[in-house]
Order: C-alpha cells, then sequence, then structure tokens
C-alpha cells in the first residue's frame, strides 16, 4: 500500500474515535461532573439565577442537541469560550502551548538521549558493577517522589545556592531560558530511572540475538556493535516509547508548572477539571485524542524507514 | 562537530541564565503575589477576591472604604460626596465627581479617555443585570433596585437587551447626578457600591471589545493595563492622567501610631508600576518573598512556627533581615453545618449542643491555626456591630472535664445515652489534608461522647453540589465576608436563604426569622446593633452549626514597603502603597 494511502486511511480513523471522546467525555459531564452553575455563581447561588445561567450556556437544551453542538466543534476546532474564564479557548491553548512546551520538550529529548546513552552503557557492561549501580540509582531515583526532587530542587539549588530562578516565567527568547533550566532539571532526573530501565531491558534483549554474535565472530568492535548494529534494531521499541509521548509533552507538566508558576496548558487543565469548565476540558479532551492519533501515524511510518521489512497495510 | 555542539550548548545555556528581565529603571515598583489564577478584568465577572482585587487596580467604583479607618468605613470616591438618603429610605442621590477622564484607549474619539458622567454607572449597573452577560453580582441587587428585575425579566425572553430603555429605580437625572430608588430599605446597599461588581465601564470600550472586555480593562483607576493575558504576571502602569486624589490625613488611633501618615496628602498611586505575580504554591511564594522579590505574603502554615515561634513574634533570624510581622483578625467564622433537613438535627437541639459542647475548640486552635485564631462563640465576628465582647456560648467545647460531662448529659436528654441508638454520622468536608485532618480531628472528639462520625471528603465543586442538593449530614466549611456588616453573617442562618442560597445549613427558626427580617432593613443603629446581639445570642444558645474560630491573618513585609495594614477589603489597597527605593536597596544585600 502507498505510504499515502495508508496515512489517508489512518486519519480517516478521527472520525469514529473523536465521536467516541465526545460521547464519553459528554457523558461523564453529564452524569458525574458537579452543576457548572453552582461553581460559577459560587456562595450566593440562588435556584432562579442557576436557572437563568443553565438557559444562558445551552444546558438546557435537548441531550442530543448539546451533544451535536460538541461533536461540532470537535471537527471545527472552535471550542468557543471558558464558561468561568471567559476566553477564548482557542487564544488560551496558544498562549499556554508555548511555556508548556519550553519545558517538556527540552526535558524530554536531553532525558531520551540521556537515558539511552546510559542504557547502551550499561549494557556494554552488563552485569558489571557499573550496570548493578545504575540500575540501583534508576530504582532509587523512581522510589523518591517528584514532589520531593522540587522542594528539594527549588529550596537549595535555587534559594539556598542561588544558581536558578526560584520561579516566574518571561515569555520569549531567551528570556523563558533562565526559568526553565531548573524545570527541566528535574524532569529529566524524574525520567532517567524508568527510562534507563526501559532501554536498558530493550538493548539487553538485542544484545543476545544471533546478529550480534555474528558480529562479533566477524570481529568487530563491541562499541560497533552497540552503536550501529544493537541501536539501530532496538529503535522500533524505542520510537514506540518515544513518539507516543510526544503528544503529552503539549499537555504540559502539572506540578512543575504549578510550583514554578510556568503559564502552561496543565495549568489550565487542571483549573478547568475543578471548576467543571466544559468546553476547557472538551477541547483538551479532543486536543489529546486527536494529537495521540496523528502520533499514532508517525509511529508507523517511521517503524518502516528504520526497519525496511516493516509493511504498512 | 561534537566540541562544537557541546560549546554551542553551554553558550546558550549562560546565554539564558544573564537574560533575565531585569529592572534596572528608578521606578519605585510594588512586587506584589496572588495564589490563584485571575479570572478576568471585566467587574462583573470579579466574584473572587483575586479578581476583584485586579480588577480594582484599573476601575474605580462610587464608593470606597476609608483606607485608615477601623471599623471599616465607606468614603466618597468617584461620587463627589457620601449620598443624600430620602427619609423613607427608599432613594439615593449621588453627585459624581467632574473631570474624572477614563484610561485613554482607542475606543474613543481620538484614543483620548473621556470624562466619567453620571449615565456611565446607569450603563454599568445594566450590565451586571443583563440577563444575557450574566454577571457573577447581580446577587447584590435582585431584587433592591425599583424596576431593575423586570427589565432583566423582559430581556430574558429576548433576543437582544435594549440598554436605552428606562429603569424606574436607576437614573441619571443630569450629566453629574445618579438616583437609585430601592424596592425597600436596605442600608447595605451602599456597601455594593464599594465592590468591583458596579466599578464603572464606558458603553464606548464595551461596545469595540464586545466579548473581549475582560482582556482590555480601561477604567478610571490609577493604574493602567493595557491588555490582559492570562499568564504568570500581570503588570500595570501608573495612570498619568489620574485625577488628583491624596492619600487620607486622618487614621483611627490604632493606626495612627504605625507611622501611617507620613505621606499624608501626596498624590495617588505612590508607586510607577505593579507587578502581580501569580504564584500557586506556598513555596515559591515564601521563597521569593525571602529573596525580597516580593514585597509582603501571608505566613504559610507550614513556615508558621520557623518564621513566628511563640505566635506572637517574628523570629530573630527574621528580625533581622528587615522582616516586618503584622496580625489582624479576619472578618471571617469556620464552622461544621448540621443539615436541619434532617429531622435528627432539626428538632434535636440538645443533640447540637452535645456534640458542640464535645468539640474542643482550644485543641483545634493549637492543632490547625497555630494557636493564633479566636474562637467563635456564635456566628459574628469581632470588629463589627453585633458581636459581644467576652460573650462566651455555654456551649462552647473548650476541652475540660466538665463540659465532656455536661454533652454526654445533653446527648442522653437527647435520646441518646452514650451514643446509643444515634446512627453513624457522615461529615462532608474539602479535598485538601487540612480539610481531612480537621475531619479526623471532629471525628475524634465525637468519639469521647459515643458519635461515630464519618470523614468523607470531596472536591470543592462536588461539596458546593452535595449542600445544594442536601445530601450532606453535617459539614466543615468557612465564610468571609463580602461586606463589614453583621447582616451579612446573619443571613447564613436565615430561613428564606436555604441552599442554593447562603443558609447552606437550611436552619429555620421563626424567631431568628422575624428579628433578621426586621434588623435587616434598619439603618445603622444603636437599635439595630441592639437586634443584631439578640440574633447573636440566640445563634449561640440554638447552636445550628458548631462553631469554629474566627481567624487572623498573619503578614510578613518588607520593612521598605510603606504605608502597609491588613484589611479584609483589599480592592483598591495598592494605590495607597509606597515602597522606599534607598531602603529596598540596602535590605536586599542582606537577603
Amino acid at each position: 500500500m502507498n505510504i499515502y494511502t495508508y496515512i489517508m486511511r489512518r486519519l480517516l480513523y478521527v472520525i469514529p474515535v473523536l465521536l467516541g471522546v465526545c460521547a464519553i467525555v459528554f457523558v461523564l459531564f453529564n452524569l458525574v461532573s458537579p452543576d457548572p452553575t453552582l461553581i460559577m455563581l459560587g456562595k450566593h447561588a440562588s435556584v432562579k439565577q442557576m436557572a437563568e445561567l443553565r438557559a444562558e450556556l445551552g444546558l438546557d437544551r435537548p441531550m442530543l442537541e448539546q451533544y451535536f453542538d460538541i461533536v461540532k466543534s470537535a471537527f471545527t476546532f472552535d471550542f468557543g469560550r471558558s464558561w468561568t474564564t471567559k476566553q477564548e479557548i482557542s487564544e488560551m491553548i496558544k498562549a499556554g502551548a508555548i511555556p508548556s512546551l519550553t519545558v517538556t520538550l527540552p526535558a524530554f529529548v536531553f532525558s531520551t538521549i540521556l537515558s539511552i546513552a546510559i542504557s547502551l552503557l550499561v549494557a556494554f557492561y552488563r552485569g558489571k558493577a557499573i550496570d548493578k549501580v545504575v540500575v540501583f540509582a534508576c530504582v532509587a531515583l523512581m522510589s523518591i517522589s517528584s514532589l520531593a526532587y522540587i522542594l528539594f530542587g527549588q529550596y537549595v539549588f535555587a534559594f539556598k545556592l542561588g544558581l536558578f530562578e526560584i520561579s516566574g516565567y518571561d515569555a520569549g527568547f531567551p528570556y523563558f531560558i533562565p526559568y526553565v533550566l531548573l524545570p527541566i532539571l528535574i524532569i529529566v532526573i524524574i525520567s532517567v530511572g524508568p527510562d534507563v530501565r526501559f532501554y536498558r531491558t530493550v538493548v539487553l534483549d538485542e544484545v543476545y540475538q544471533d546478529y550480534v554474535r555474528t558480529a562479533r565472530a566477524k570481529g568487530l568492535g563491541e562499541k560497533k556493535i552497540l552503536f550501529k548494529h544493537v541501536l539501530k534494531n532496538a529503535l522500533i521499541p524505542i520510537i514506540t516509547f518515544v513518539v507516543i509521548r510526544i503528544p503529552f509533552l503539549i499537555l504540559g507538566a502539572l506540578l512543575i508548572e504549578s510550583f514554578f508558576s510556568i503559564p502552561g496548558l496543565g495549568g489550565i487543565t487542571l483549573n478547568a477539571i475543578n471548576s467543571s469548565d466544559f468546553p476547557v476540558i472538551r477541547a483538551m479532551t479532543v486536543l489529546s485524542a486527536v494529537a495521540y492519533i496523528i502520533f499514532t501515524v508517525i509511529t508507523d511510518v517511521l517503524y518502516t524507514l528504520v526497519d525496511p521489512r516493516v509493511r504498512l497495510s | 562537530m561534537k566540541k562544537t555542539l557541546l560549546l554551542t550548548i553551554v553558550t546558550t545555556l549562560l546565554f539564558g541564565i544573564s537574560c533575565t528581565k531585569k529592572d534596572v529603571s528608578n521606578e519605585r515598583t510594588l512586587n506584589l503575589t496572588v495564589s490563584s489564577k485571575v479570572k478576568g478584568m471585566d467587574p462583573i465577572y470579579s466574584n473572587d477576591r483575586y479578581s476583584s482585587n485586579e480588577v480594582a487596580r484599573v476601575f474605580e467604583g462610587l464608593l470606597e472604604y476609608h483606607y485608615l479607618k477601623r471599623p471599616y468605613t465607606l468614603v466618597p470616591n468617584l461620587a463627589e460626596d457620601m449620598p443624600t438618603v430620602s427619609k423613607d429610605g427608599l432613594t439615593y442621590t449621588f453627585k459624581i465627581k467632574k473631570g474624572v477622564l477614563f484610561h485613554d484607549d482607542p475606543a474613543f474619539p481620538n484614543g483620548k479617555g473621556r470624562e466619567l458622567v453620571a449615565d456611565d454607572f446607569v450603563y454599568s449597573i445594566k450590565r451586571l443585570a443583563d440577563p444575557k452577560l450574566q454577571g457573577l453580582g447581580w446577587w447584590l441587587l435582585d431584587g433592591k433596585i425599583k424596576g431593575l428585575n423586570e427589565w432583566r425579566s423582559k430581556y430574558a425572553e429576548l433576543d437582544a437587551v435594549d440598554y436605552n430603555e428606562e429603569v424606574d429605580g436607576l437614573k441619571a437625572t443630569d450629566r453629574y447626578t445618579l438616583e437609585f430608588k430601592l424596592t425597600k430599605p436596605f442600608p447595605q446597599f451602599l456597601y455594593s457600591l464599594a465592590m468591583p461588581f458596579t466599578f464603572a465601564v464606558a458603553k464606548e470600550v464595551v461596545t469595540k471589545y464586545g466579548q473581549e472586555l475582560l482582556n482590555h480593562p480601561v477604567g478610571t483607576g490609577p493604574f493602567i493595563l493595557p491588555r490582559f493575558e492570562q499568564s504568570n504576571k500581570i503588570t500595570y502602569t501608573r495612570n498619568k492622567n489620574f485625577r488628583e486624589k491624596k492619600y487620607p490625613c486622618e487614621a483611627s488611633e490604632e493606626l495612627k501610631v504605625k507611622g501611617l501618615l507620613e505621606d499624608c496628602g501626596k498624590k495617588l498611586p505612590l508607586v510607577d508600576k505593579i507587578v502581580v505575580n501569580i504564584l500557586i504554591e506556598d513555596q515559591p511564594r515564601w521563597l521569593n518573598f525571602q529573596k525580597g522579590k516580593v514585597d509582603f505574603v501571608a505566613v504559610p502554615k507550614d513556615n508558621f512556627d520557623t518564621a513566628i515561634p511563640d505566635a506572637k513574634n517574628l523570629s530573630p533570624e527574621f528580625k533581622a533581615k528587615g522582616f516586618e510581622l503584622l496580625i489582624s483578625p479576619s472578618l471571617d467564622v469556620t464552622y461544621t453545618a448540621f443539615n436541619h433537613d434532617l429531622e435528627l438535627f432539626k428538632k434535636n437541639k440538645a443533640l447540637r449542643q452535645a456534640m458542640s459542647l464535645a468539640f474542643n475548640i482550644n485543641d483545634a486552635n493549637k492543632l490547625f491555626y497555630n494557636n493564633t485564631a479566636l474562637p467563635a462563640q456564635s456566628v459574628i465576628p469581632p470588629g463589627i456591630a453585633g458581636y459581644i465582647e467576652n460573650f462566651e456560648s455555654p456551649y462552647r467545647g473548650t476541652g475540660k472535664a466538665a463540659d465532656l460531662a455536661k454533652a454526654k448529659e445533653l446527648l442522653a436528654k437527647a435520646g441518646y445515652p452514650n451514643g446509643k441508638g444515634l446512627p453513624e454520622i457522615t461529615y462532608d468536608c474539602p479535598a485538601s489534608t487540612v480539610s481531612r485532618q480537621i475531619g479526623e480531628y471532629f471525628r475524634k472528639q465525637m468519639a469521647q461522647i459515643g458519635v461515630n462520625i464519618k470523614v468523607i471528603q470531596n472536591p470543592w465543586p462536588e461539596l458546593q453540589k452535595k449542600i445544594t442538593n442536601r445530601t450532606v449530614q453535617t459539614y466543615g466549611i468557612a465564610w468571609g465576608a463580602d461586606y463589614p456588616d453583621a447582616e451579612n453573617f446573619l443571613q447564613l442562618l436565615y430561613g428564606p436563604n436555604r441552599a442554593p442560597g447562603a443558609n447552606g445549613s437550611g436552619y429555620d427558626n421563626a424567631e431568628f426569622n422575624r428579628l433578621f427580617k426586621t434588623a435587616s432593613v434598619m439603618q445603622n443603629s444603636p437599635e439595630r446593633t441592639a437586634l443584631y446581639e439578640k440574633l447573636y445570642r440566640i445563634a449561640a444558645e440554638e447552636v445550628p452549626w458548631i462553631y469554629g474560630v474566627h481567624r487572623q491573618s498573619y503578614t510578613l513585609k518588607h520593612a521598605w514597603l510603606k504605608n502597609f495594614v491588613s484589611t479584609d477589603f483589599e480592592a483598591g489597597r495598592a494605590s495607597y502603597l509606597n515602597v522606599d527605593l534607598k531602603q529596598k536597596a540596602e535590605a536586599k544585600k542582606k537577603l
């Protein structure tokens, strides 16, 4: 099958997936979520004003009509305005995506490169002291709560030692850099433990394969075997692991954004959930679903590039 | 190649580190912090303290609270003077100040802000009543201004709202005269006019920006914000065309001694710029304060013992750094409400009294408020008329053996000796750690007399929903004053206000209702205070809630921040604050 046909076909899957996502979001909102009018009106809510507000928000219309509104907004990407902040949601997303990405993207790139490098290293020294120390360190790093890293990092590195800004964010390059360095460092430390464990397993699965023995028999050096042959063959699980995580980078890192006062999408989503701000929840859910599908397709296409044996069908 | 890449990364990082925007000017800048996202800058939606404080930097109202007078006293702001009130208490006539200008904005001809007129208030108040906009402060005026409810109801049914249609009780009788006619006497009406919901907006600005008004605040206030963005920082600059408004030269006795009159007669605002940092978490707020990046901060609970070891005085270490401590009571009350829809609580006063006596408020104060709060005896907090100084409720549990004995006696009288026959009672609370701890404490206290409590945590919206739907049995909550009048607290127990109105517990007592109805329409007078005190005593005797505490605010500020006073009504405070730049430069060297 032509790669473009494949991509088009897979992208068409967006339609049923979005219909399903809209249905789930709609049902959850109507069954589980607290009454948004009560939250918006706060401590002075009256029955009459709640009814008026419900009418104004269109919550008194037939269910089917409300569902079609959601579907329409999902396919047109016109999410309207937030119920609580009255802001245009597309503007909120635009404003929040960049700050989120300035933290999560570099952290993701650094932690991935570092983790793969460490896993290749420990695979090279498998079973030896360095391997055991790294595995132990990974488990130790994973055992500590991310909140502890944030509190400690902020207090020691930013406040006591003055190496970084305590919190804040200035938009625009290069002004944001001083503010994102410590958050990036913390995310890298949080991610490196589980990532190294995963990549080490993937690499070790490969190093016992026949082709590695053949390469050794041919007299190739360990470095060449690891970097040229093993890494290439381990790429499929690595690509799956890496690419599927990309959509979530846009959604931001909730705790980090909150502690470092970074105006990203994580905070917007959390606020929306806390205030039953349905249009924002709906927008974030739909965008996540679309991004997830797109990156799944990208993963599939990348498979064919790294391994010619994989065929798209 | 590798070296070049490494060099590039290192250079970028070092460049970045050195790229923090630094305030190198000699401007007087206030560095403030808020702990929540600010929703937007439209006055009619400013229903939380964070939004209303921001709105009040740009917009202004007819009245405001005198900055240096306690008890809180209303004084004219955009009004020329306090209103004349008709003998029947129904008509309020305001003269507004002449020559007050809106901020310059493209919405006005030639971009120059025009003069504020009485019609702007008529328009702004109609906006609050507009059924299409669903302003969140409508409760303030609901049923109070003659013809306004009818106007609102009429346009709720139609597609467009006609602001030109006259409302009988809301008129500009000439360019500078504004007249309100009320449906019934309501002395608290004046407080509405000091709240950001009723602040003046210009029709041209609303027309130009439409729904985007909340991002384009254009008022008459002391500070200008060209565009609001939902970010982590809001930066205001001084309004150079601000009218001649002066720092007050008189103050209450307790405020005179603190050197708060040094700027007497100076033109406001006293600073050039305000930077509001949105710092949601306690730790960054606290650390930024200690580094001098924030001018004042409420002491976080977890840092309280370090900062104020004896709960009264600042630690020597912090004193040496030039920090100053301000303690002031807040107009609020915390409480555990009974659901009076349930026969169990409605008809059994002895059960409510027993549970109240079993709840040791002194230990709760130590555990949850660092022993800084004032145990509440009834519903009204100190600082407003109606609170009875030194009053002690006979049903206020203090941990004494006698209290427990009496609680057991009352429980037996209620028909549940040692709790026998009493079903398990649920206690709903918000989902925070402290709320859960308070819930556990409540459970332990009630267990002393044989009352079994099940603690249920809820996200805040869920708790609100449960209270409104009457599916709670008991619940822990607090109330902060909207305005400094006991009516604002007593209405929480007024039967007709039952949930989803302010009376979440659904308490309904004919005698209380009758007295409240009478007092709520009376002008401030000794007679009204006497009625408030009577209601205070009924609320203590009847125990419709288990009263908690009246909290106190503990604020740390840097010595360079001048004219700072604690207040329950922060809107507009920033224009009175000042910064001593020389002192700040010296102090920052130590931090």
